[in-house]
């Protein structure tokens, strides 16, 4: 039975956790024939990647916990000449420190950049799955084990159920049978508010509605607080229109293709 | 293959006073400690057996979790034990002889040699029977206080005060630095006197608040509150858990603050930015709008407030011809009007309920009484103890009878066993605020009001306390809490206070080469947690109160000792002097071996003998105490005196919430800063810290620098698997990692700044360095950057220079106001600009060739010469393996 990582992004809080715990296990301590010692400082085989997206007052940071996916169609082990991949029967693909030969040819194969090379070691290295403690009685490895939230599951890949149709890979492995899936990764947001400044007021029940050039198409109304947001949507230039009783229909643009916006407070203008 | 040869639990909390959460499993194989990793209760325990608590609310399940919910400052603990920068071995500082020149000015300067123990500890008895000859034990300070790792039996902080006790006629003939609500000083100075609420000042009662605001709140404001953070080394991340429950069941989450802070970041729904400390004006424009609109419960303040006349007649400007009006408030916090209404209007029609999780912004900056004040009034304007209307603390549960969440039946304290200094008044003092004072104004006595100790009451503030009084001014100090420089109000004058002539003699006993430590005459290598057998008590978690037994996992690093048995060693010098140190060790310990520890206190815990036998506890390690029965039935908060305020009076003179503080007025009738009634204070009492003051033309921003992400204050800063994450540090072009400083991209660009450039922050107090990180986490004119780096200090005293970014180095050295002796070291006014390291690599060439490991900072090799380094060495080895 293939084991598989699932991380729910909608519950990670950024702790770092599963980055530390791997080095915890990892750095300064050989689990030969796993894995070798991983340098102190340097190499992230469970690496979070952080980015803070917006801008004041609306902002949001993501963390995602980015790992080798165990690929069932890994392009790093293909090009591997000396078979230090080895899969195992439970679908972890292991780096097998004492066969490989430092060609880096793994490393560059790597979608991800989840393969990193060892100079002092003269080898090639990353997440093993904790094959060495699953082989030992635990059923988790240190990555999932730690974590508060329970954002990163690792079971077989039949007791998911449906979670999986749900879930994504990162894009870079997705066409090749990654054991990593993903729910909630970021897509991109808008917000803002709509102000009458002449009164000095916000406008509370005002209808955005937004449009992308792709046909993505969402409408809400402005809160308590004036404000609007759309979450969780398509990268696109979108046409934002705010229409409100009383006032004059206003139209921006919000190219969201490689940022998310903060659009800030809208003036609207008395009709 | 061989995973561990065998597992030890350790509490890996670091509040430092005998209990805190975050207990780990720790798997040691071949004499190293191999990983850190949650205990899991139910390999122990079904939930059943706990009595599990649930909370079941809009279809939702919320349960504790059956194992510990470690943050990474814990997991990533053995990095700390084996630090390169360890302190290796009893270390004397070369040109401090305590029978010629003691060269207080080169204290921070001059290295240090290798000592033995012996040697150590006969220096220290000499120098303990000279001072207590010469001008009586008053004249040592004792630093006992601070956060730190959490011991009970091998040594928590204050061990040397009890030695002390020993000595002399009675106990208490030494003077305590007194611990002060560093964390929640405008509540401990200002909430108390609307609210009674005792000790800490924020709401008390608590219980089943996190319960309360689920079931009935609309929104959670989060004002400068920061669960991600600031609870992980006291009760790890069951706030974090809450925060996302709260998400799920649609309680709205909104930060009011100049940051995104890290709860910000993942769970808000709305993010109000404001100037830093100007959360006063925003609060009073608030009421303002309550009350020219009706927006509040006009019933409630008829029967449960005192005073409300006074307080409207402020707000709507009959006092100082100035109403409150959003408009005024906008020019004063940044948050523009319009905004501040329909905020106003928003919370005034719903439920909501206020976090804090200590620290914070406005309740660490000059007059930080005032904005707690307010808080609690907004709380009162809208029916405090209401279903969904309470204040709801994050941390210190099960600290004081706090439990939001539901508690377990037995609440076990380990005191009996305790060997550090209670929190209790001491007979002789000064406040931590005014340690530079008390030692740099040798000419003059210093006064203040209240013992100043955070577990005081209200009371307590209006008693007045000078020093030095009849006793003599202090000539030694003796600290096991070397962190004043980079924790403290001013750590710049603390700089030139401990380098002064009067200070013949400063000890400190430590793990670290880091902060104080090195400015200290004498070192003692200390060991950590790891290396000592203790036991723990664990009632802040938020699951199930818990007590461990925690044996040794690895052997001492280095020739350390824990700090009871450093302190013993000092007893056994002293009683070669025969006489009143005759017997010392004996009365010391009182000839109780460590198992006899274990036995006492556990058995005088409040634990149920018979239900949970010691025996029990020994075998397993740990017990966990099932939640109380009928918990459900515990009244909500305030809900007591929200329902029946004559029958369940609060702790204030009149039992009312008193937004006319009848204390306040009768004790400090002239205070026009911490009056009767909390008001907005533009400037005071030595603080200038506004932008609209003259010191902004210098010094242009003001800086948030709130407790760390990644320390718990001064702590953890070694731990590379931290250091490397980006914003806990900042590369610099000459590969040293800086403490990061946030700008906003407009601010990035006016200054040419870029990430990854070094800056200094800077004032009249002196400059710190940090790395730039442009960021929209800061809103526009505001710096960040985290309290509580180590220092690396270029030029010490006020208007030095530190590389390491200890920015309460250059805090305001100034207290709350005059008559509340509170820390100020948020919230302060500098300037930046961009250095060029090279200049001050030339200009501070020892200093920046000092030994450097960029993945762990400097370590302890930069301070130590000649043989002392065959210790270092036996630490660095071990080092290399893990």
């Amino acid at each position: 039975m293939s084991k598989a990582f699932l991380i729910d992004l909608s519950h990670c809080n950024g702790c770092y956790n599963c980055q530390v715990v791997c080095k915890d296990e990892h750095c300064g301590t050989s689990w030969l024939p796993y894995a070798a010692e991983q340098p102190v400082t340097g190499q992230f085989w469970m690496r979070v990647d952080e980015k803070t997206r917006g801008q004041v007052p609306w902002v949001r940071v993501s963390y995602v916990p980015t790992l080798c996916a165990h690929c069932a169609d890994a392009p790093c082990a293909a090009v591997c000449a000396s078979d230090a991949f080895v899969r195992r029967s439970d679908g972890l693909l292991v780096l097998e420190p004492e066969k490989c030969t430092g060609c880096q040819a793994c490393v560059d194969a790597c979608p991800m950049g989840a393969i990193y090379f060892n100079d002092d070691a003269f080898i090639a290295q990353k997440c093993t799955g904790c094959a060495h403690l699953l082989d030992n009685g635990w059923a988790l490895p240190r990555c999932a084990d730690s974590c508060a939230h329970d954002a990163i599951q690792f079971k077989d890949e039949a007791e998911y159920g449906s979670l999986l149709s749900e879930a994504e890979a990162l894009p870079g492995v997705s066409g090749l049978g990654p054991k990593v899936y993903y729910l909630h990764l970021p897509k991109r947001f808008v917000a803002g508010s709509a102000v009458d400044f002449a009164a000095d007021e916000v406008v509370i029940g005002a209808t955005v509605a937004i449009s992308g050039a792709k046909g993505f198409r969402a409408e809400l109304v402005t809160d308590e607080l004036g404000d609007f947001k759309f979450d969780q949507i398509p990268d696109d230039q979108y046409s934002v229109t705010i229409t409100a009783e009383g006032y004059e229909p206003l139209t921006v643009t919000a190219d969201l293709t490689e940022l998310d916006l903060s659009l800030g407070d809208l003036s609207l203008i008395k009709a | 293959m061989k995973i561990s040869d065998k597992t030890v639990l350790q509490n890996l909390g670091f509040c430092g006073f005998g209990g805190a959460a975050n207990v780990a499993a720790v798997d040691v194989l071949d004499g190293r400690i191999a990983r850190i990793r949650p205990l899991h209760y139910d390999d122990d325990y079904s939930p059943e057996d706990l009595n599990e608590w649930k909370f079941e609310v809009r279809g939702s399940t919320f349960r504790p979790g059956m194992k510990t919910l470690l943050p990474p400052i814990s997991l990533a603990y053995k990095k700390r034990a084996y630090s390169p920068n360890r302190v290796p071995c009893p270390l004397k500082r070369v040109d401090w002889d305590p029978n010629g020149e003691r060269n207080p000015q080169n204290r921070g300067i001059s290295p240090y040699e290798r000592i033995s123990w012996d040697e150590a500890c006969d220096l220290i008895a000499a120098e303990l029977v000279r001072i207590h000859d010469t001008y009586g034990n008053r004249a040592i300070l004792v630093q006992g206080e601070g956060h730190g790792e959490t011991k009970i039996i091998s040594g928590p902080h204050g061990c040397q005060s009890v030695l002390l006790d020993n000595i002399g006629p009675e106990p208490g003939e030494y003077t305590i630095q007194a611990r002060q609500p560093d964390s929640w000083e405008g509540w401990y100075w200002g909430a108390k006197h609307v609210w009674g609420c005792e000790s800490h000042g924020q709401q008390n009662p608590q219980d089943l608040v996190a319960l309360d605001v689920a079931q009935h709140s609309d929104a959670l404001l989060f004002w400068g509150s920061d669960p991600e953070t600031t609870p992980w080394g006291w009760g790890g991340l069951q706030p974090s858990r809450l925060c996302f429950w709260y998400t799920e069941i649609g309680v709205k989450q909104i930060h009011i603050a100049p940051d995104v802070n890290y709860t910000n970041a993942v769970h808000a729904d709305r993010w109000i930015p404001i100037l830093p400390n100007t959360d006063a004006a925003f609060q009073l424009a608030i009421a303002y709008v309550w009350m020219t609109e009706g927006l509040y419960d006009r019933e409630y303040v008829e029967t449960h407030v005192e005073g409300f006349d006074w307080f409207e007649y402020y707000v709507l400007g009959n006092e100082d011809g100035v109403p409150k009006t959003p408009a005024w408030a906008a020019e004063k916090c940044g948050v523009p009007s319009y905004r501040i209404k329909a905020f106003a209007r928003y919370w005034g029609k719903r439920r909501i309920s206020i976090s804090h999780g200590n620290g914070g912004g406005y309740v660490r900056s000059c007059f930080s009484h005032e904005p707690a004040r307010l808080e609690a009034y907004l709380l009162g304007m809208q029916g405090l103890g209401k279903p969904g209307v309470n204040q709801f603390k994050f941390i210190e549960w099960g600290i004081q009878g706090i439990f939001p969440v539901p508690p377990s039946a037995v609440q076990p304290v380990l005191y009996a066993s305790y060997k550090g200094w209670i929190m209790a008044p001491p007979k002789y003092f000064i406040p931590k605020t005014m340690t530079p004072d008390a030692i740099l104004g040798q000419d003059r006595s210093i006064s203040w009001y209240g013992h100043v100790i955070c577990s005081m009451n209200r009371e307590d503030q209006f008693l007045g306390f000078e020093y030095p009084g009849d006793g003599p001014r202090i000539h030694m100090i003796w600290s096991d809490t070397p962190c004043w420089e980079t924790c403290w109000n001013g750590g710049n004058s603390y700089q030139e206070a401990v380098r002064h002539e009067s200070i013949e003699f400063y000890l400190v006993q430590h793990q670290w080469m880091e902060n104080d430590t090195l400015m200290a005459d004498i070192v003692l290598p200390i060991s950590t947690v790891f290396e000592l057998a203790d036991v723990s008590c664990d009632l802040n978690n938020g699951q199930w109160a818990q007590v461990t037994y925690e044996e040794q996992a690895i052997e001492p690093v280095g020739d350390s000792k824990g700090d009871y048995a450093a302190v013993c060693e000092v007893a056994r010098a002293l009683e070669k002097y025969g006489g009143i140190y005759e017997g010392l060790l004996e009365r010391f310990t009182q000839g109780r071996s460590f198992d006899d520890d274990v036995r006492i206190a556990y058995e005088n815990g409040e634990i149920p003998l018979d239900e949970f036998p010691l025996e029990d506890f020994l075998e397993r390690k740990y017990v966990l105490f099932p939640t109380e029965k009928d918990w459900e039935d515990r009244p909500h908060g305030f809900s007591n005196f929200y329902e029946d305020p004559e029958g369940f009076p609060l702790r204030t003179p009149s039992g009312k919430l008193e937004f006319y503080s009848l204390g306040l007025a009768e004790h400090f009738p002239d205070d026009k800063v911490r009056g009767p009634v909390a008001k907005w204070i533009e400037e005071a009492d030595g603080h200038r810290e506004r932008i609209h003051s003259d010191r902004a033309q210098d010094y242009p921003h003001l800086l948030v620098s709130n407790h760390p992400r990644w320390r718990v204050h001064a702590q953890h800063d070694d731990i590379p698997w931290t250091r490397e994450i980006a914003t806990c540090k900042v590369r610099g072009k000459d590969g040293y990692q800086y403490e990061p400083i946030w700008i906003h991209p407009s601010d990035a660009a006016h200054y040419g700044l870029e990430n990854g450039d070094v800056a200094e922050l800077y004032n009249e107090r002196g400059r710190v360095l940090g790395g730039i990180l442009v960021t929209e986490r800061v809103m526009p004119t505001v710096l960040y950057q985290d309290h509580g780096a180590r220092t690396d200090v270029l030029e010490y005293g006020v208007g030095g220079l530190d590389r390491g970014g200890a920015n309460n180095l250059i805090c305001p050295t100034k207290t709350s106001s005059r008559n509340a002796v509170g820390e100020v070291t948020n919230g302060f006014l500098v300037g930046i600009r961009k250095v060029d390291v090279d200049e001050l690599r030339e200009r501070y060439p020892q200093a920046f060739a000092r030994d450097y490991d960029p993945d762990c900072g400097l370590v302890a090799t930069a301070r130590i010469v000649g043989d002392a380094n065959v210790g270092a060495r036996s630490v660095s080895e071990e080092v290399c393996h893990v």
